[in-house]
């Protein structure tokens, strides 16, 4: 029966061409949204947040968070180095981490920091930064652009592409990170020294090169090198970026919970600081992450229902237009219970190659999609899959069959003569 | 042996058949004469439990079809009955040996397959598209379906219908050398292909048309 039924499926081809396009078009779709949703919420559950204070200019709670954590949007504006090193003499803290950003590596950003901040981290090739100008990178940028451990990489001004390259100060890739599909994939990690140095060169360059101009510090821009001692004010919209002495944001774990609320009350207290708990503000963005989550849900479903409506539309015209190949084999005898397995076997087939290509097809498309959500951070593996994925191509298939179970039961029933 | 007792049929509500009694000796071929909606091709689909009758019973080789369920005249039918149309009712887009293999749907041995198609002289044709095929062939293919599960009763709708005479003499030879043995009912319209049966009926004088509102 399986291979009549092949046959028979065959000599429908622009017929069920129709149906299969219908089912890939709307299954891919719902089970690509499903997928994203779920690895954007991952992503940020994932995200261990072993430090639990996070001290930067004075703004968006978000967005310091965002920035210091997923490395998306621009910094705040930069706050005083020796801010660093005051709460690393301090007791009340077990770790103090510098972070600074305003630089990037063709569509992947550059962050200064310390070594610490990748402890967690797997170095798969190579070795952490230790010295100037030395880079460690996400697995993303290294298979991106084919870096080895020893190649050397030329960043630029800004954190989008296409700003002045630091070409006299190009940093040595000494390590490449194990994939983490998070935003640690896709960027470049060095010193914050390294990151003063660049900037450091790069004005040198620029003052001999520039005709005499003595405009004084322009506008929004950070606070100047120098270590001044008062934090910064706002970043510029345009560029942030950290002069010797400057870092966008600090990274503490308390030694307590006491500790934690002094240090908080205290760098709260002043002006143009601000301290915030990663985990309070990823909370709320995770809130916000929920209710997008149910949106694409909600979408889902309604793309499910939609391929139910234009399934059952095609499988009814299909069954009309089959109906002379069910009376003529009701006519010669085949019973309506063979008559309805043909054809249930027939939108079986049809529904699991569908579904299934259409699993598939929403995987390869997640692959497009990572280069676009990259840039935001997000990275999405596209080799993830989630049961309920499943569970979803087992629904489409069953929605797939079902047309076909009502309307031929209706069609076999009749006697052989009744059209 | 088949028998016909009292049966009429009705199509809506305004034309019912009446049949006289019948009965058609097993192993004899039969040509049915008759003009148009005189019933001939009715007769046949009421044999084969096609259509049911209004009243009257059926019997067909000891089984009183009329009083089977539609499940078990499908199953009477598969098994014992050949039918050949006028129009061939074939898969058109499948090829030949899907024609005859989709019996096997319902568990009819194909096995001899080849062997009626070579003995109706389209062998050659076995792959070959339904659809590709000449009137002649296609025919042919209809009687070796027919022909391939062995049936005892083989009932012919006008096989030579939408064949020119040369051609339907021929069908109708090859149809009666290999339904030899077996019970052939065969309406036609064409008086010169009569001589070659068994037996001619002509059936005005056995069935009684009413064409009027019978509930008025």
């Amino acid at each position: 029966m399986l291979k009549f039924a092949i046959k028979n499926l065959l000599t429908k081809k622009a017929r069920m061409a129709l149906v299969a396009l219908s089912i890939i078009i709307s299954a891919s779709v719902a089970l690509m949204a499903f997928n994203v949703s779920s690895q954007v919420q991952d992503g940020i559950l994932n995200s261990f947040i072993y430090y639990d204070l996070i001290i930067g200019p004075s703004g968006s709670s978000t967005q310091l968070a965002m920035n210091t954590l997923f490395f998306t949007d621009s910094p705040l504006g930069t706050i005083p180095y020796s801010l660093v090193e005051e709460l690393e003499n301090s007791p009340l803290v077990n770790r103090v981490v510098p972070f600074t950003m305003g630089d990037s590596f063709n569509s992947s950003k550059v962050v200064g920091t310390s070594p610490l901040f990748l402890e967690d981290k797997t170095v798969k090739s190579g070795k952490l930064f230790s010295a100037p100008f030395e880079a460690v990178v996400g697995s993303s940028v290294a298979s991106s652009y084919g870096l080895n451990v020893g190649d050397e990489i030329i960043t630029s001004h800004g954190l989008s592409h296409g700003g002045a390259q630091h070409s006299a100060s190009p940093l040595k890739v000494v390590g490449i990170l194990k994939t983490t599909y998070t935003a640690y994939d896709d960027t470049v990690f060095t010193s914050v020294e390294t990151v003063w140095e660049m900037h450091e060169h790069e004005e040198e360059e620029e003052a001999e090169n520039a005709p005499v101009q003595t405009e004084a510090g322009t506008n929004s821009a950070p606070s100047h090198h120098g270590g001044s001692l008062t934090a910064s004010s706002t970043a510029s919209e345009e560029q942030v970026e950290s002069h010797t002495g400057e870092v966008c944001a600090i990274l503490v774990k308390t030694a307590s919970l006491n500790a934690y609320t002094k240090l908080s009350q205290s760098y709260s207290g002043q002006t143009g600081l601000m301290s915030i708990n990663p985990s309070a503000v990823l909370r709320e963005v995770l809130d916000r992450v929920d209710l997008s989550a149910k949106i694409v849900y909600a979408l889902s479903a309604v793309i499910l229902l939609m391929n139910l409506i234009v399934v059952c539309v095609i499988t009814l015209l299909n069954l009309i237009s089959s109906r002379d190949e069910i009376q003529l084999m009701r006519l010669i005898g085949i019973s309506a219970r063979r008559v309805r397995q043909v054809f249930m076997i027939q939108n079986a087939i049809l529904g699991a190659a569908a579904t299934l290509l259409s699993l598939l097809l929403s995987h390869v498309a997640l692959l497009f999609v990572n280069n676009i959500s990259r840039a935001y951070g997000i990275v999405l593996n596209p080799f993830k899959l989630y049961p309920l994925e499943l569970l979803i191509v087992l629904a489409v298939m069953l929605i797939s069959v079902f047309p076909t179970i009502l309307f031929i039961s209706l069609l076999a029933r009749k006697d052989a003569l009744t059209k | 042996m088949i028998t016909l007792d009292g049966v009429s049929v009705r199509f809506g509500a305004y034309t019912q058949i009446d049949y006289k009694q019948l009965l058609f000796e097993s192993g004899q071929s039969v040509a049915i004469l008759g003009g148009s909606g005189c019933g001939k091709s009715t007769l046949l689909n009421l044999i084969s439990g096609i259509i049911s009758p209004l009243c009257g019973d059926i019997t067909v080789d000891g089984t009183v079809i009329s009083s089977l369920s539609q499940a078990q005249k499908d199953a009477f039918r598969i098994r014992n009955i050949g039918f050949i149309f006028q129009d061939f009712k074939l898969l058109e887009k499948m090829s030949v040996e899907d024609n005859l293999n989709v019996l096997s749907l319902e568990g009819v041995n194909v096995k001899d397959s080849g062997q009626i198609l070579a003995k109706l002289g389209i062998a050659h044709k076995l792959k070959a598209r339904a659809s590709t095929l000449s009137g002649g062939e296609k025919q042919r293919v209809a009687i070796a379906r027919a022909l391939v599960k062995h049936p005892s009763i083989v009932l012919a709708d006008e096989p030579t219908g939408n064949l020119n005479y040369a051609i339907g003499e021929q069908v109708i030879i090859q149809l009666l050398d290999a339904c030899k043995g077996k019970t052939l009912l065969c309406v036609t319209h064409d008086e010169r292909l009569c001589p070659m049966f068994d037996r001619v009926l002509r059936l005005e004088e056995y069935a009684s048309i009413k064409e009027a509102n019978i509930h008025a």
